[in-house]
């Protein structure tokens, strides 16, 4: 399905033929041959224009590259001076977990993650508080704690209205418009602001002319300016500017709406053909009015009524029932020349009776990005160029669509490592490119798989009860496997001069049961709801602030209704709030979980003691860490009350990690002894600062660890 | 003359060169793999970003220099191929267009060269040439023994469709002569044998085999063509002109080229 091959299929008889043609023109010229035409006016001129273009910037790199270096020398940036490695790789396997690597290690099924231990490295990395991605990895790139780059969870509150926002990006419109009628004619592009602070390291090591190719990690959108490329990853919204919506274009009627991530789109019969619409971002000329703009399609089905031929837009495709298209580009037209690109691909459902198909969320078109996803912008577009369109949207895999049960099983793996072929094209790319300097690339492949199907890993998950254990599919163990198989490939690319490390952020662990702590918090008297309500609404919807001393939403983090900073807060910094947060972390340390009568949470950290730094305000007052097998319930994380305090997670969604950071700590492989014997993610950037011989930035939170020299497990 | 310096040639240059841009380009979508077309173009675009992306590694410079001669060789074949099926209905084609737009005809009053080539050089002392009514030889006959060629000047008296004949070893050979103004059709030489030059060149019958002469030309000026303040020669003017519609309609019809 992927990217077509151009050069392995050539067909000797039509070579034969051009080649005896183009014998004939130059060697019996005829001034006839000169009338060539246009065919021969554009294949000439398009290839001689990229020859010339290409050659003066070659002849432009090779000389300019001498003064280059003298300029960075000049400026005492004398890159690889003092380094010990020529070369780091950094590999991220978001999730990995080392307890199941152990397990799996000791099965046989990870020969190449084995031999790093054994002549390596391989230690438990400790995660940060809370263990969730963008945390984790923020801290990860910039060696801080999150009370200095502010990064606490997916969400932030908003104090005036408690409100959630994405915490890692704030996205506006133009600075400028004017109206004309009932429309806003924008001038200029959309505003987007990062709101993660500290500098990663790969900006240390760029100033210091080592160059750097950092691929999808997380929280890097928007992509920051540095000298070297960046792909962003985690936080990058789809075209509607959410984290991911997917369509579910139907001819079912339902008026279900999805919990959350995904529309419901009504598919029209017409005759033999039907035709449905990819819901796409709202009209940029009418901004505030919710009108979406959207782009048509036409499904029309073949005689079998097994595969069907789709038209979107001027593109014809036909997919068989269970079945991907590539990605698809499609173009929302907003009128007065204003368009906005994406890709999407299609899953065909079903055709009969019903006509069901899923399309995936709009990511932005890599190729032809309308916002800013790489850096430089080119990034981007080379890659797309290069290997063909590509997943861009953050959470690239769809969770959702398989939570409800819009996706299978199969559709869903398919997807995820459709999005995984991909990466480990541009990881291999990136190898060939950099082979002086950093690496990095982050792959959420293992995230999302262990998220959704940790369930067959569990005795009696009760997600999958209705499976017997023993035909439970081996995903994650397939999951693991292949990972190896990657670093097997890498580990064959790496010389002795270059440091290998396998990085995970956090570990995993089941999500068998749900927490309601906003319902703990009701029940217990520290949330109030308005009178004559029982339950909330999402969101806080019937909450009668005025009597709320503590609420949770999120997925961690607690807060309290602090006088002066929420909009109807009613305790008193300091003595009060301190008070409080004693007696919440006495109550909620040792939770247990009645029906199974195991502790549900186990640990309650105040933020107080855990962070530091100038954004330690934005923080929650206090981290709840949940036992293994409890997560927050999916209610609570959005700010619902209900009467339930735990209740079974009988979703696909059945792994997680957002629990006691003691209980799932990530792993650390490398190719090198490391001597710390428990060393943290927070580490990583001042060790890899230190390794390539720069001077530690005083503010970093980790300290670099003590790295062998000389490769210890070669290619 | 219009406000652009358009003339009626150059009105059928551009109707000509519309009309081949858009045959041109659908033919090209219909006889190429275009997604083989658009990947090699992707690959040599990637390949040049690659050049600024990374531009401080030299090896990798290098390297994607390489990669675009080896894109820019892929995308040519590619090109190439679709045009291999049009290339010869389009000679053609255009080869009798240029019998039109070509050359001027004659004018009256202006004298011109009529040139026999010979096979023997003592043929040279036999070769004479017939003049009809309206044609006048300004000069005797001036010998090229390099050429094996014989020149004579001649001077149109009146407009008229002529035929002059060449005299030689007791044959004669004709010639059409055109004079006049407009587009007529005009045929600058007639040839003995030579099936393919005489495809490209002659618009008359082939002379007699088994005879001295070999070839007879009339030198009528060469035709350029106002056009947007420049004289242009017609095919250089086509060439542009099919190249601008090609990318337009490509764009339109939405073809890889």
């Amino acid at each position: 399905m992927k990217r077509r091959r151009v050069t392995t299929s050539v067909d000797r008889k039509r070579l034969a033929l051009f080649l005896a043609v183009l014998g004939i023109i130059f060697f019996f010229p005829l001034p006839s041959h000169a009338y060539a035409g246009p065919g021969a006016g554009f294949a000439v001129l398009s290839s001689f224009w990229t020859l010339f273009v290409a050659l003066l910037y070659s002849i432009y790199a090779f000389f300019v590259w001498p003064f280059r270096q003298l300029f960075r020398v000049l400026r005492k940036r004398k890159a690889y001076g003092n380094a010990q490695i020529k070369r780091g790789v950094i590999l991220g396997f978001d999730g990995m977990d080392p307890e199941l690597t152990e397990r799996f290690i000791a099965e046989g099924r990870l020969p190449n993650l084995a031999k790093l231990r054994d002549h390596g490295t391989f230690r438990k990395l400790r995660t940060t508080y809370p263990a969730i991605s963008p945390v984790a990895w923020s801290t990860f790139m910039t060696g801080v704690n999150p009370g200095k780059h502010n990064i606490y969870d997916f969400l932030a509150r908003d104090l005036s209205n408690y409100l959630p926002y994405l915490s890692s990006a704030e996205i506006k419109g133009p600075k400028r418009s004017f109206k004309i009628g009932k429309y806003t004619v924008p001038l200029g592009g959309p505003r987007i602001k990062g709101m993660r602070r500290g500098t990663p390291f790969w900006h240390w090591l760029g100033e210091a002319g080592i160059f750097c190719s950092v691929i999808r990690v997380p929280v890097t959108f928007p992509p920051e300016k540095f000298p070297g490329v960046l792909l962003s990853g985690m936080c990058v919204p789809d075209l509607k500017g959410s984290q991911g919506t997917f369509c579910l274009c139907t001819t079912r009627a339902s008026g279900d709406k999805f919990r959350e991530g995904g529309v419901r789109v009504p598919v029209e019969r017409n005759g033999s053909a039907s035709h449905s619409y990819v819901p796409g971002p709202e009209d940029p000329l009418l901004p505030g009015s919710g009108d979406e703009l959207r782009a048509s399609f036409e499904i029309r089905p073949d005689k079998t009524g097994t595969q069907a031929r789709f038209t979107v837009e001027s593109q014809n495709f036909t997919l068989k029932v269970g079945e991907y298209s590539e990605w698809i580009p499609v173009k929302f037209k907003a009128g007065a020349g204003f368009n906005a690109h994406g890709i999407c691909r299609f899953y065909l459902k079903e055709l009969s009776p019903e006509v069901e198909v899923y399309v995936t969320p709009v990511n932005i078109d890599p190729g032809r990005p309308d916002l800013p996803i790489s850096h430089p912008v080119t990034y981007s577009i080379y890659l797309a160029k290069l290997f063909g369109p590509y997943a861009t949207l953050g959470l690239a895999e769809d969770t959702w669509a398989l939570n409800e049960h819009v996706l299978d099983d199969d559709a869903f793996l398919a997807q995820c490592y459709a999005n995984h072929d991909d990466r480990e094209r541009m990881l291999f790319d990136a190898l060939e490119k950099t082979q002086q300097g950093l690496c990095a690339c982050v792959f959420d492949t293992t995230d999302r798989v262990q998220h959704m199907f940790w369930r067959y890993l569990d005795e009696d998950h009760p997600a999958a009860r209705d499976v017997p254990h023993a035909q439970h599919p081996q995903v994650i163990q397939a999951l693991y496997a292949r990972m190896d198989e990657l670093v097997g490939r890498v580990m064959k690319q790496i010389d002795d001069k270059t440091l290998l490390m396998v990085v995970s952020d956090h570990g995993f662990k089941s999500f068998a049961r749900c927490v309601n702590l906003n319902a703990w918090l009701h029940q217990n008297g520290y949330l109030a709801l308005k009178a004559g309500k029982t339950e909330s609404g999402d969101w806080f919807e019937d909450v009668d602030w005025a009597r709320t001393r503590a609420y949770t939403m999120g997925l961690n983090g607690l807060y309290l209704n602090i006088k002066g900073r929420e909009r109807e807060g009613i305790i008193e910094a300091g003595a009060d709030a301190d008070a409080l947060k004693n007696e919440l972390r006495h109550k909620l340390d040792g939770l247990v979980d009645s029906a199974s009568g195991r502790i549900g949470i186990t640990g309650v950290f105040d933020c107080d003691a855990v962070y530091a730094g100038p954004y330690v305000d934005n923080a929650p007052d206090l981290i709840v860490g949940y036992g293994d097998g409890f997560r927050a319930s999916w209610d609570s994380v959005m700010g619902k009350v209900t009467s339930l305090i735990f209740e079974d997670n009988l979703k696909a969604w059945s792994g997680d990690h957002c629990i006691d950071p003691r209980l799932v700590p990530g792993v650390l492989f490398c190719n090198r002894k490391i001597a710390e014997e428990k060393p943290g993610i927070v580490d990583v950037a001042p060790t890899i600062l230190k390794l390539f011989g720069l001077a530690l930035p005083g503010h970093l939170d980790g300290k670099p660890w003590t790295v062998a020299q000389g490769t210890i497990v070669g290619p | 003359m219009g406000s652009l310096g358009v003339n009626l040639p150059a009105l059928i240059v551009v109707g000509i060169s519309l009309v081949i841009g858009l045959l041109m380009v659908v033919l090209f979508r219909y006889t190429s793999d275009q997604d083989a077309i658009r990947i090699a173009k992707d690959h040599l675009k990637a390949h040049l970003l690659a050049l600024r992306l990374f531009q401080d590694q030299i090896p990798v410079v290098i390297r994607s220099y390489g990669r675009i001669v080896l894109a820019t060789g892929r995308y040519l074949r590619l090109a190439f191929m679709p045009l291999l099926v049009v290339i010869v209905p389009l000679t053609f084609l255009i080869v009798q267009i240029d019998r039109y737009l070509g050359s001027f005809p004659i004018k009256a009053g202006e004298s011109f060269l009529v040139s026999a080539r010979v096979t023997d050089a003592a043929a040279f002392n036999d070769a004479s040439l017939q003049l009809p009514d309206g044609l006048v030889a300004t000069a005797p006959a001036v010998h090229v023994p390099a050429e094996n060629e014989v020149v004579w000047r001649v001077m149109a008296a009146r407009e008229g469709d002529y035929v002059v004949n060449v005299q030689a070893s007791a044959q004669s050979f004709a010639k059409r002569v055109v004079v006049g103004s407009g587009l007529p059709r005009l045929s600058p030489e007639r040839l003995r044998g030579k099936f393919w030059e005489r495809l490209f060149y002659s618009a008359e019958p082939a002379l007699p085999e088994n005879n001295l002469v070999e070839a007879i030309e009339v030198q009528y000026p060469a035709r350029d063509i106002a056009f947007a303040s420049f004289q242009w020669n017609w095919i250089w003017l086509f060439f542009l002109l099919s190249l601008a519609a090609g990318f337009l309609f490509k764009s339109i019809l939405g073809i890889e080229i």
